[in-house]
């Protein structure tokens, strides 16, 4: 056979083409990578400190002897990446989750439950009752933890003195009087500081008020009480939007406040109080970060009657995926890194509160001497382990539309801030919104 | 040796089809196919929470809309929104494509900085305005402090009103210089004895621009209004950057309203109507501009 110049350049170009195709090929089947038959792990997670994971995946390998293939996603975009891999048939095999999209997942066939599986009844037994339930699904547990926080008052002790004030407040009364005191004593013109512009993420502080005071927002069933039989909710709305417009010692501008913001404001020490995670306080007493490094001090939620109630905590755990192939090594992997060792301790949640403070869900680790050593250079260790007693995750998660009330939510919340919604109004329009996507849903 | 056949020659059409069916191919697959796909998407109850419930419901999706307060409320800034970056935009773009149709000294320098927003992506225009309009250290709040114009900083995104005139006048500044191009290639074309002649007749500076540039316009403004209108309805990262939508539905337009949908409620079948809904209304109004304007627009010379 001949060949002339076309058919050369037409072999030769179906030869580049064809190596160039595969990866693209590869890439579009719902070839899962677990099945690659050497028994590695595809993980996933959002990308927090994704060199740190790596080198504590690396410390698991040694030991377990398989590959975990770990890709990190962009926290902006986790919860569409994993939805999309699955949808499309190619989810990981054990993956981070977060207690907000738990349900959603399991309705979606993503995860598989662990019960049954060993060491989990363990586990279970040894975290924090708050941190169960957010890992809990119908009656069925679907997570190991991977970390956890509590919401509680972060405040400026250095201003409070400044003001002749000596402990920080225990009710909501006496929060505005002390803030009151110190924008008078023309220490700030506005001292606390909440984060409440719009954004995707939840508004833990406004669950926290609820919580705080002893108040929910739903009952058990997920039906919405906060115009019916719980009247703490309004309480809440009023005391914010007395606090943001007659004594205005709340910050307007709080409505164009993002998270980090607040924090470099808490830094900065332009506010005298905020509601945030206990985590939070790691970085304001960092000195090599904040200008009020050693000042920042962590209280209870201040309550309506100055009573303690509670507060809300939020749950991140590792799931593993209902259709994995390597069920038997993801678990292994699960175990390693939410579960307790050989020695009945929990070695991954103790590597992370050491290397980056993130909180646990581990009661015994709130006696370990090395916790509470960590501990004492940023936060007071009795009030870090109490808020985590009485801390309960949110009881609405586990409805569909739970997104969509707290987007709703966060829009309700700002027009009380800004004056233009009455709290009893803006109860009633929580409650028929609630009622509303119910009946979407059903 | 092989016998070479004589091929015929293709016709010209031919030759055009299969000069083209790699452009066409490749538009049915990234443009055509999609666009479809979601249109099919629209008629589905189909949120990714509820993978089971997925199912096909036909116009459902679009008959709820007449009843859904989010849709209903997004649609009315939406349209408002529209109007005012319109307005201004033609207003503005008008004014500035004027003056530098004029020959003065630093013209050139006047007009790369006039184009400059233009090259701005609206996440990076949102992040600018975020700024310059910060409470605590926004440049707004200092020059109006040192003008003497204000006693205090102001949270100016806090009211609904300021939060929607302000996120208008930043798409305004962002999509103001493509306005200004076209509307300046435009008046390049109007011919200058056209004006002799005007000014020969005694016409004012206010009947040349009536009788003269106006006219001369009408097709370029035909062009600037289509697609500005087009972009002002789907204005999303300037406006998600600098408010999130708030306070309250104060700037929540139908297209942050689609992309939340989508994006954080998974809810494809609802988002796909109210992406069909956005381009069934865009393209209404173009209609109209084509139906007021065009026929305007042609004239003898």
């Amino acid at each position: 056979m001949e060949l002339n110049r076309r058919q050369i350049l037409k072999y030769a170009g179906l030869g580049l083409a064809l190596p160039a195709a595969s990866p693209l090929l590869a890439a579009c089947s719902n070839d899962k990578s677990g099945s690659s038959g050497d028994g590695s792990v595809k993980f996933e997670g959002w990308d927090y400190e994704a060199a740190l994971v790596q080198q504590n995946l690396d410390n698991f390998t040694k030991t377990s002897g398989f590959k975990v293939d770990y890709t990190p996603i962009t926290s902006a975009q986790y919860i569409q990446k994993v939805v999309a891999e699955f949808t499309g048939g190619g989810g990981a095999d054990a993956l981070y989750v977060y207690d907000d999209s738990l349900a959603a997942w399991v309705e979606g066939d993503y995860l598989q439950p662990l019960d049954g599986m060993p060491g989990v009844d363990e586990v279970y037994a040894a975290i924090y009752p708050g941190n169960a339930e957010a890992m809990t699904y119908q009656g069925k547990r679907y997570g190991l933890p991977y970390y956890t926080d509590s919401n509680c008052l972060i405040y400026n002790s250095e201003i409070l003195a400044k003001a002749g004030l000596t402990k920080p407040p225990a009710s909501l009364e006496e929060l505005e009087a002390q803030a009151v005191k110190i924008k008078n004593a023309g220490l700030l013109q506005y001292p606390i500081g909440l984060p409440a512009q719009l954004s995707d993420t939840w508004w833990a502080w406004v669950w926290a008020l609820v919580f705080g005071s002893g108040g929910n927002l739903f009952d058990d069933q997920q039906a919405p009480i906060m115009n019916t039989s719980d009247t703490v909710v309004k309480d809440v709305l009023t005391w914010l939007q007395d606090a943001a417009n007659k004594s205005k010692v709340l910050d307007p501008a709080s409505l164009q406040l993002l998270p980090v913001p607040i924090d470099n404001a808490m830094k900065a020490g332009r506010y005298a109080y905020t509601i945030g995670a206990r985590y939070a306080l790691r970085d304001y007493n960092d000195p090599a970060k904040s200008k009020t490094a050693g000042k920042m001090k962590m209280a209870l939620m201040p309550s309506q009657d100055g009573k303690e109630h509670g507060t809300v905590s939020n749950t991140r755990l590792y799931g593993l995926a209902k259709d994995t192939e390597v069920q038997d090594n993801a678990f292994k992997l699960l175990t390693y890194l939410g579960g307790l060792g050989e020695d009945k301790k929990p070695y991954t949640a103790k590597f992370w509160f050491q290397q980056r403070g993130l909180g646990f869900a581990y009661q015994s680790m709130a006696k370990d001497p090395e916790v509470t050593a960590t501990l004492k250079k940023f936060a007071d260790p009795v009030i870090y382990a109490h808020l985590a007693e009485i801390a309960k995750p949110r009881n609405v998660l586990g409805v569909a539309w739970y997104t969509e009330f707290e987007t709703e939510m966060h829009k309700v919340v700002q027009g009380v801030l800004s004056n233009q919604t009455q709290p009893s109004a803006a109860v009633a329009s929580l409650a028929q919104t609630a009622e509303t996507l119910k009946k979407k849903y059903s | 040796m092989a016998v070479l056949t004589e091929r015929r020659p293709l016709g010209d059409n031919a030759k055009a089809w299969a000069l083209n069916a790699p452009a066409m191919v490749v538009i049915a697959l990234l443009v055509a196919y999609p666009i479809a796909y979601s249109f099919w998407v629209s008629l589905q109850r189909d949120n990714l929470k509820r993978p089971r419930a997925k199912r096909f419901i036909g116009f459902d999706n679009y008959t709820a809309l007449l009843s859904d307060h989010a849709f209903l409320s997004a649609l009315k800034v939406s349209a408002l929104f529209v109007l005012v970056v319109l307005g201004l935009t033609v207003v503005l773009a008008l004014i500035l494509a004027l003056v530098l149709n004029e020959r003065f000294r630093g013209r050139g320098l006047l007009l790369s900085l006039a184009l400059l927003p233009w090259a701005m992506p609206g996440v990076v225009n949102g992040l600018m305005w975020r700024t310059i309009f910060d409470a605590k250290t926004g440049a707004l709040n200092g020059l109006l402090t040192q003008l003497g114009l204000i006693d205090s900083y102001h949270a100016w995104l806090t009211s609904g009103t300021g939060a929607f005139l302000f996120t208008a006048l930043a798409q305004v500044w962002n999509t103001l210089p493509f306005a200004v191009i076209i509307l300046l290639a435009g008046l390049s074309t109007i011919p200058s004895e056209l004006y002799d002649a005007a000014t020969v007749d005694r016409a004012g500076a206010v009947q040349r621009f009536g009788q003269v540039t106006l006219p001369w316009l009408l097709h370029p403004l035909l062009i600037v209004l289509i697609l500005e209108t087009m972009n002002a309805f789907r204005a999303f990262d300037t406006i998600y950057v600098l408010t999130g939508g708030g306070p309250g539905d104060a700037t929540t337009t139908i297209a942050l309203l689609d992309v939340q949908t989508v994006l954080t409620f998974t809810d494809f079948g609802l988002g796909s109507a109210y992406a069909w809904v956005i381009t069934a209304i865009t393209l209404l109004i173009s209609i109209g501009y084509i139906g007021l304007l065009y026929r305007k627009g042609n004239f003898e010379v």
